[in-house]
């Protein structure tokens, strides 16, 4: 029953991006048999959890976790404990630890708090992961949280490695006042790469995982920043970036296409005052 | 949650312009459920009611409302300002059986006299609005419902504007809300809500305070988008590291100890 797999999925297309990780738990509980195909296609926002062994906070997602369990990055171990996990090689595993630490560090760089894991796992003809990246700030007048979800697959062919990433940023902002009520802004992107890169040494997978995750951030953040303070002169911008357009400044323009501020007579005597002398200069 | 409750909470959730798209989904997902979307009948009527679907008036080509206000009853509504009451299915959103209706109330002129002014605000500042006005709470207060919807799924988005209020005539006082609903869904999916309670105390020209009202709210949300963007947004991410240089991704491991060094690690 493939169309009920579609189904599910243009369904969360179309409810409130701020209840996906509620609307993906009920459809599970009405299609149970698509349970497992839904949870490792449907980014949701990341939950946090903190490690038992080392006191460190991790994320959760479908590529750190056995069955009710979940891994820290930083211990490698599953809470609560499982007897047969499948574990990554020893040498992923060595990649994993040195990614974890590089990206603790970038987080902190670019995001001043929140909290970062990276899980690695062994394939055939090299080896994939998942980036993972999240931090939420609360305060009385607005509330934000922004989550990156980068899976990443390596295939590695002596010195080179092609790298393909796939990454989601999942954003929620909510502000409330007495003048404005309440206004929720919510959404999910997602934009591929893909890079052919060198590589001599392990340490270098890391520094290229790294790039290329900086630079899809940059261009991601950049995306939806503009989206919102551009909207007022979109109108005068060329349709050059059509493909590129959108996010949250689109939300704000339909509201502008809802509702004119200017009453519409004005516009449309303006109009017609226009084409009176267009209409004249070409008699 | 039974399979009801779970469809009816994403009827409930469906975008504007898109509650039929949200029924196909949810009946491809129950399909041994046969009776499911007649179980989900009430549901499907509070949503209409609740966002003021509109539907044309057979064999007309103006909308008319569907709201708490002028329910008759069993899916039937009526219309103030055309005096036909009709049948509205809920799940085909189509009207049918019209029949002349006249208003019984004691705010009649009133109501018509608002209609006016309201039908006029709508022109003014909505390029496609739907309005009626009606009498509610035992005839002791005046409905005043207006809805813009702009649909344009080719280009993937939709949108609605919805606002009701509740005029006293006897106190003059008038309350209500301004919800705005935006779906945006190319390569994602992006949803704005917005919800604005209104109470004026000494409404003495009820249209002209609500047009004052939504304004002054439009002017908000816009400035809302500015505020947000250089608040809660920049505080989320920053565009570039405090040294303003990208990432050395080859010395990444040195960065960790000068920072340990400088004790500026938060963790």
């Amino acid at each position: 029953m493939a169309d009920q797999f579609d189904s599910a999925l243009d369904l969360l297309r179309r409810l409130n991006p701020k209840n996906t990780a509620a609307n993906l738990s009920a459809i599970c509980s009405l299609v149970p048999e698509h349970e497992e195909e839904l949870l490792a296609s449907v980014d949701q926002p990341l939950e946090v959890r903190r490690c038992k062994k080392t006191g460190r906070d991790y994320l959760l997602c479908d590529y750190n976790r056995d069955g009710d369990s979940y891994r820290s990055p930083w211990s490698n171990e599953f809470d609560p404990p499982v007897d047969d996990a499948e574990m990554s090689s020893e040498r992923v595993r060595r990649l994993e630890v040195r990614a974890n630490e590089a990206f603790d560090v970038y987080r902190e760089l670019y995001y001043e708090g929140g909290t970062s894991s990276v899980y690695l796992w062994n394939l055939d003809d090299g080896f994939a992961g998942v980036v993972l990246l999240k931090k939420s700030s609360s305060q009385t007048a607005a509330s934000g949280a922004w989550d990156s979800i980068h899976v990443l697959e390596v295939a590695e062919r002596g010195r080179t490695a092609k790298y393909k990433l796939t990454s989601t940023v999942i954003l929620n902002l909510g502000t409330k006042g007495d003048a404005l009520g309440s206004l929720d802004l919510a959404g999910n992107m997602t934009r591929q790469v893909e890079s052919d890169m060198p590589v001599d040494a392990d340490e270098t997978h890391v520094a290229n995982v790294g790039k290329l995750v900086e630079d899809m951030e940059l261009k991601m953040r950049n995306l939806l920043r503009e989206h919102l303070l551009h909207v007022n002169t979109k109108r005068t911008v060329t349709n050059a970036s059509q493909t590129e357009e959108v996010y949250f400044g689109k939300a704000k323009d339909v509201v502008g296409d809802l509702r004119s501020i200017p009453p519409l007579s004005e516009a449309n005597r303006e109009r017609a005052a226009q084409r009176e002398m267009i209409n004249s200069m070409g008699r | 949650m039974s399979s009801t409750q779970i469809a009816s909470s994403f009827v409930e959730d469906a975008p504007p312009g898109e509650l039929s798209n949200v029924i196909t989904d949810i009946k491809a997902l129950t399909p041994s459920e046969s009776n499911l979307v007649s179980q989900l009948s009430p549901a499907i009527t509070k949503y209409h009611e609740t966002q003021f679907s509109t539907v044309k008036l057979p064999g007309s080509s103006s909308s008319v409302l569907v709201s708490p206000y002028n329910s008759l009853g069993n899916n039937r509504y009526y219309d103030s300002a055309s005096n036909t009451a009709f049948d509205f299915d809920p799940v085909e959103q189509k009207a049918t059986n019209a029949q002349s209706h006249s208003l019984d109330s004691q705010n009649a002129d009133q109501i018509q006299k608002l209609y006016k002014g309201l039908r006029a605000h709508a022109d003014e500042h909505y390029p496609a609005a739907t309005v009626g006005v009606f009498p509610a709470e035992s005839d002791s207060k005046i409905a005043l419902v207006l809805v813009s919807n702009k649909y344009s799924p080719n280009n993937f988005w939709n949108g609605r504007w919805r606002a009701h209020y509740l005029f006293s005539p006897t106190s003059s006082s008038l309350s209500g809300a301004i919800n705005i609903d935006v779906h945006y869904f190319e390569d994602g999916n992006v949803r704005l809500q917005t919800s604005k309670p209104i109470s004026i105390s000494n409404a003495s020209d009820a249209v002209r305070d609500i047009a004052k009202a939504e304004k002054t709210y439009q002017t908000e949300v816009n400035q809302a988008f500015t505020k947000l963007n250089e608040g809660a947004f920049k505080g989320l991410r920053r565009q570039l590291p405090v040294t303003r240089q990208k990432v050395e991704w080859e010395k990444i491991s040195g960065y960790r100890l000068g920072q340990d060094i400088g004790g500026g690690r938060s963790r």
